[in-house]
């Protein structure tokens, strides 16, 4: 990341290459939308490529990804919120359409059960599941991405995974 | 709290019988670091399902979009821009260059100046000597023979702006004693910028006494006119008197001096 800061575009690729699966699949997981999730992947890295001189090196790059990931998140999602309240066709019709991408990539009736799981969680305890997945449950670093500490970071896990067990049990239940 | 009690917490928390006020010492507990969520059940194995769990791969189209950004702001890179060159984090190395720059350059200026008063006393120092070269010149040339030499050595003292006391006497005994009178005009000429002082006026005055020629004197009286000097009537007057006097210049001096009284 330092080369692309003094302007080595190319390294960039390489930064993209490595990174662009999982933060597709944090935004994907945060809002199931396929398209939207690319645009947004593309977002993140137009503002690596705008912001670079602001990183200073001193901390880890994919915390300062995942840092910027989540800023573009809440401001897409901020933008569209009336939007998004507005079309509940919409919402109908991508829920369909998960479902059927969900059977797509979740053989594993465990795995789709939990997926369907996360879905159902709000979106501050998707979010933190999912970055500790990304961030290989590396809570110091999660801590500096939301701007808390470690021992706050282990506490929201903890209650979000809580969650998810409950809600999974309840779908287990039903299945 | 004892290494007991914490066991007995997650114990009563994996048989699902912990009540809210034990709840909440969990919480604390696992921010303080002193329970591992691994250790309760149930979650590292939700936790691991959660790392096993695939998510959908991005198209190609992302790829596309992601490299031609790239080469876009690659393109803009290579082209000069304002916008570029101004954005602060490296428009300021490039303004404190420059601003360093300026100053050693001011101060490189401000040592290596000539002081100035020494500078004007060598231009001073200069001009005299040009001046007093002229002065020399135009001496010699007024006592060579040839009359083209002495008109040359007048003109010279014309061209000096503000002549020497020497400069002025020599021009007074061109005037009264040069034979030539075509030089002797010529150095009446020259001596009429300086007629106002009171030494060469006294000297033109009694020059007019002095002079043979009709033109020099019909140009002395012309200048008394000028000057409007009283004192040169006497003098004038005696060349009125004179039997060789020519009749015009008689007329001519009459004129002048019922112009001066």
């Amino acid at each position: 990341m330092l080369k692309v800061k003094d302007n080595d575009l190319d390294k960039l690729g390489l930064l993209f290459e490595r990174y662009k699966k999982p933060l597709y699949g944090f935004f994907y997981g945060m809002n199931k939308d396929a398209d939207l999730s690319e645009d947004l992947v593309q977002n993140v890295f137009l503002r690596i490529l705008k912001y670079r001189y602001l990183f200073r090196g001193e901390g880890d790059f994919r915390t300062w990804m995942y840092h910027i990931a989540r800023n573009v998140n809440h401001d897409h999602f901020r933008k569209n919120k009336l939007k998004a309240k507005d079309s509940l066709e919409h919402w109908q019709e991508r829920l369909g359409s998960d479902e059927n991408r969900s059977t797509e990539y979740q053989k594993d009736e465990e795995l789709q059960l939990l997926s369907m799981a996360m879905d159902r969680l709000p979106d501050d305890k998707r979010e933190i599941l999912l970055l500790s997945k990304f961030q290989d449950k590396k809570y110091k670093e999660i801590g500096e991405i939301l701007g808390c500490s470690e021992g706050a970071v282990k506490v929201k896990v903890f209650r979000a995974l809580q969650d998810l067990k409950a809600v999974y049990k309840e779908l287990e239940k039903h299945m | 709290m004892s290494t007991e009690r914490i066991q007995e917490l997650i114990e009563k928390y994996n048989a699902q019988q912990a009540d809210p006020a034990e709840m909440k010492l969990i919480e604390k507990l696992i921010e303080e670091g002193l329970i591992d969520i691994a250790e309760l059940h149930g979650l590292q194995e939700m936790e691991d399902q959660l790392v096993r769990m695939d998510l959908p791969q991005p198209s190609l189209k992302l790829d596309d979009t992601f490299y031609h950004m790239l080469a876009e702001e690659k393109r803009k890179g290579n082209g000069f821009s304002w916008k570029t060159f101004f954005a602060w984090p490296e428009f300021a190395p490039r303004l404190a260059f420059a601003s360093v720059t300026l100053l050693l350059g001011l101060a490189a200026g401000f040592f290596l100046r000539a002081p100035q008063p020494q500078k004007d006393q060598q231009i001073g120092d200069l001009r005299q000597e040009v001046s007093d070269l002229k002065e020399m010149m135009m001496l010699s040339l007024l006592e060579k023979e040839s009359a083209t030499d002495r008109l040359k050595a007048v003109s010279l003292s014309e061209d000096m702006g503000q002549a020497s006391q020497k400069v002025t006497s020599a021009l007074l005994q061109t005037l009264n004693h040069d034979d030539n009178v075509n030089v002797r005009l010529a150095a009446l000429d020259a001596l009429k910028p300086y007629s106002k002082d009171s030494k060469v006026r006294e000297e033109l005055i009694r020059s007019i006494g002095k002079q043979d020629s009709p033109l020099v004197q019909i140009s002395l009286a012309e200048l008394m006119v000028e000057m409007q000097a009283k004192s040169s009537v006497k003098e004038l007057e005696k060349i009125l008197h004179n039997e060789n006097t020519p009749t015009d210049v008689k007329k001519k001096i009459r004129e002048s001096i019922q112009v001066i009284i």
